[in-house]
C-alpha cells in the first residue's frame, strides 16, 4: 500500500502546483461573482439564483477539470515516458493506476472545496442561512466527478487518444442526464431485441440524475436514503470502470 | 549464473488499425548473456533492437518467444525489478515536483528502508544538494541527467540498465557519465547500456554486442578492439553498413 499512497500523494502535489488548477478555481470564482449581477434579475429569488448558479459553476469547472485531466492522466505519462521510471520498480499496475486516479481526485476535490468556500461566503454575505443540505449536494457533485473521471480514464486507455476519449466521456455525461428518457424509450419499443439493446444501454450509461440533489432544494422528502443510495451507486459504477481500466492497463506494453 | 540472459528472444510488435493489422519485428532469435560485474555495450543503428532488448529485460514488453532471466529469475518479477536501476534515454520527470520530492517518491516506490536518508545521500553524491528544493522545471538538461542517475542508484541495485545515457550530452557531460559508469563498475555493479557513441563505448566496455535489424551480429571482447584506436568503429561499420535499409542521400 506504500506504493499506492506514494503515487497518490505525489500526483496530488503535482496537480495542485499546475497553473490550470488555479485557473479553474479562478474561473469558478468569477462565475460566482457574475451570479451576483444575475441575481438582481431574480427579484424575490435572489438567494436561489446565487445558490443554483454557484453550485452549478463548482460542478461544471470540476467536471471540466476531471474530463481533461483524467483522459491525459496515463496517456501523457505514456507519451512523455515518465511511466517507465515507475513501472520499472516493484509497483503493481493496479496500485499505480488507482494511485494516480486517487491523487487526481484529491486535487480536484481540493479545488471544489476552495470554490465551495468562496460560494458559501458569498451566500452568507447575502443573508443565507447555512443548511447541511448544501454539504450533501456538494458531496454528490463530488461523486459525479468520481464517476465521470473513471469513465474518462477507461476511454483514455481503450482508445489511446485524448480527443476520442474526451468525446466518449462527454457523450456518456450528456446521455447520463437522460437516463429516465432512455428507460422510457425502451418501454415504447415493440421489439424484444430493441428493448434488450436499450435496456443494456440504460444500465451501461451512468445515471447522473442520482447525483443532482441540488435540483431538489425545496423538496425535503427527497432526502432520506437518496444520498447514501446515490453514493453506493456511484462507488459501484466507478469501481467497475476502474477494474475494467486496470484490466486494459495490465495488458498494455510500453 | 549470468546477471542477465536473453534466451532465443523474439519480439513481434502488432499494431491494429481499423481495417488491418501490421506486424513488425523488434528482435529475432536474440541470445545475450551479460556476466556479473562487467560493462556491456549494445551497439546498433536506429531500429536495430537495442531499446526493445532493454524493455524486455525490464518487463515493459513481453517476448513473443523465448525467455529473459535476470539474476536467476524469470522476467517479469518484482524481485527482479528491486535489483535493477534503469535510466531511459532523455528521462522525463514530473516537472512540478522538487528534486527531493521526486527522489523520495522513487525511494518509496522502490520500497527501500530509510528513504529520506538515502535521498539526502544521493543528492550529495550527484552534486544537487543545493538544488534539492527547486522544481524540476527549473533544471537544466545536465541537472536532469543527474536526477536520472540518482533515481537509478537510489535503491542500491546490483544491475544498471542505461538506454542511450550519452544521448544529447555535451562532451564534458559525456566524460562525466563515462567516469560514473567506470566508478559503478568498480563498486561491483553490472552495467548494460546502449549507445551510438562508439568512442566512449570502446573506452569503457568489457564486451560489446552489435545488433542489426533485430538480430545479433556478433559479440566482441575488449582485446578484440583494444589493439588499435578506432578499431571498434571500423568493425561496427563493416558489420552494419550492409544491413542499413536507407539508401544514400543523392544531392543534386
Amino acid at each position: 500500500m506504500t506504493t499506492f499512497f506514494s503515487v497518490a500523494y505525489y500526483t496530488f502535489i503535482e496537480n495542485i502546483r499546475k497553473k490550470i488548477f488555479y485557473g479553474l478555481i479562478l474561473f469558478g470564482g468569477v462565475m460566482m461573482g457574475a451570479s451576483v449581477l444575475l441575481s438582481v434579475l431574480g427579484g424575490q429569488q435572489t438567494l436561489r439564483i446565487l445558490l443554483d448558479l454557484g453550485s452549478s459553476a463548482i460542478e461544471f469547472f470540476a467536471l471540466l477539470g476531471v474530463g481533461f485531466s483524467a483522459v491525459t492522466l496515463i496517456l501523457e505519462e505514456m507519451e512523455s515516458k515518465t511511466i517507465y521510471l515507475i513501472l520499472t520498480r516493484p509497483v503493481s499496475r493496479f496500485h499505480y493506476l488507482t494511485g494516480r486516479y486517487a491523487g487526481l481526485l484529491m486535487a480536484l476535490y481540493a479545488g471544489m472545496l476552495a470554490m465551495a468556500l468562496m460560494h458559501v461566503s458569498l451566500l452568507l454575505f447575502n443573508g443565507w442561512v447555512f443548511h447541511a443540505r448544501y454539504v450533501l449536494s456538494l458531496f454528490l457533485s463530488a461523486e459525479k466527478i468520481l464517476v465521470v473521471g473513471s469513465v474518462a480514464l477507461f476511454f483514455s486507455l481503450f482508445s489511446s487518444s485524448a480527443v476520442s476519449s474526451l468525446s466518449f466521456t462527454v457523450f456518456f455525461w450528456i446521455l447520463g442526464h437522460f437516463s429516465g428518457e432512455i428507460n422510457y424509450l425502451g418501454t415504447q419499443i415493440p421489439s424484444l431485441a430493441g428493448k434488450l439493446a436499450i435496456g443494456i444501454f440504460y444500465y451501461v450509461i451512468p445515471n447522473m440524475q442520482y447525483f443532482n440533489l441540488r435540483d431538489f432544494w425545496d423538496v425535503p422528502q427527497v432526502m432520506g436514503n437518496w444520498v447514501w443510495l446515490s453514493f453506493a451507486y456511484g462507488c459501484a459504477y466507478s469501481a467497475v470502470f476502474i477494474l475494467l481500466t486496470v484490466m486494459l492497463f495490465k495488458r498494455k506494453e510500453f | 549464473m549470468n546477471a542477465i540472459e536473453l534466451c532465443n528472444i523474439t519480439k513481434v510488435y502488432t499494431r491494429k488499425n481499423l481495417f488491418s493489422t501490421v506486424h513488425s519485428t523488434g528482435v529475432e532469435h536474440l541470445d545475450l548473456a551479460i556476466r556479473h560485474g562487467e560493462i556491456y555495450g549494445l551497439l546498433g543503428l536506429n531500429g536495430s533492437g537495442k531499446t526493445t532488448a532493454i524493455k524486455l529485460i525490464l518487463g515493459l514488453i513481453m517476448p513473443t518467444e523465448g525467455t529473459v532471466i535476470v539474476q536467476g529469475e524469470k522476467v517479469p518479477s518484482p524481485a527482479v525489478l528491486r535489483q535493477i536501476g534503469f535510466l531511459p534515454e532523455a528521462p522525463y520527470f514530473y516537472r512540478y515536483l522538487t528534486a527531493r520530492e521526486i527522489l523520495t517518491m522513487y525511494g518509496n516506490l522502490s520500497q527501500i528502508d530509510n528513504v529520506s536518508e538515502s535521498v539526502e545521500r544521493m543528492l550529495v553524491q550527484v552534486g544537487l544538494e543545493d538544488a534539492a528544493d527547486k522544481k524540476l522545471e527549473e533544471f537544466s538538461k545536465g541537472m536532469l541527467q543527474r536526477i536520472g542517475i540518482a533515481q537509478s542508484l537510489l535503491h542500491n541495485p546490483v544491475i544498471l540498465v542505461y538506454d542511450e545515457p550519452l544521448s544529447g550530452l555535451d562532451p564534458l557531460a559525456m566524460q562525466v557519465m563515462a567516469t560514473v559508469l567506470l566508478d559503478l563498475k568498480r563498486q561491483g555493479k553490472t552495467i548494460l547500456f546502449s549507445s551510438h557513441r562508439i568512442a566512449i563505448v570502446e573506452k569503457i566496455c568489457d564486451r560489446v554486442a552489435i545488433l542489426s535489424r533485430g538480430s545479433l551480429v556478433r559479440v566482441l571482447e575488449q582485446p578484440e578492439w583494444a589493439q588499435a584506436s578506432g578499431e571498434l568503429e571500423r568493425i561496427f561499420i563493416a558489420d552494419v553498413a550492409a544491413s542499413s535499409e536507407l539508401g544514400r542521400i543523392k544531392l543534386p
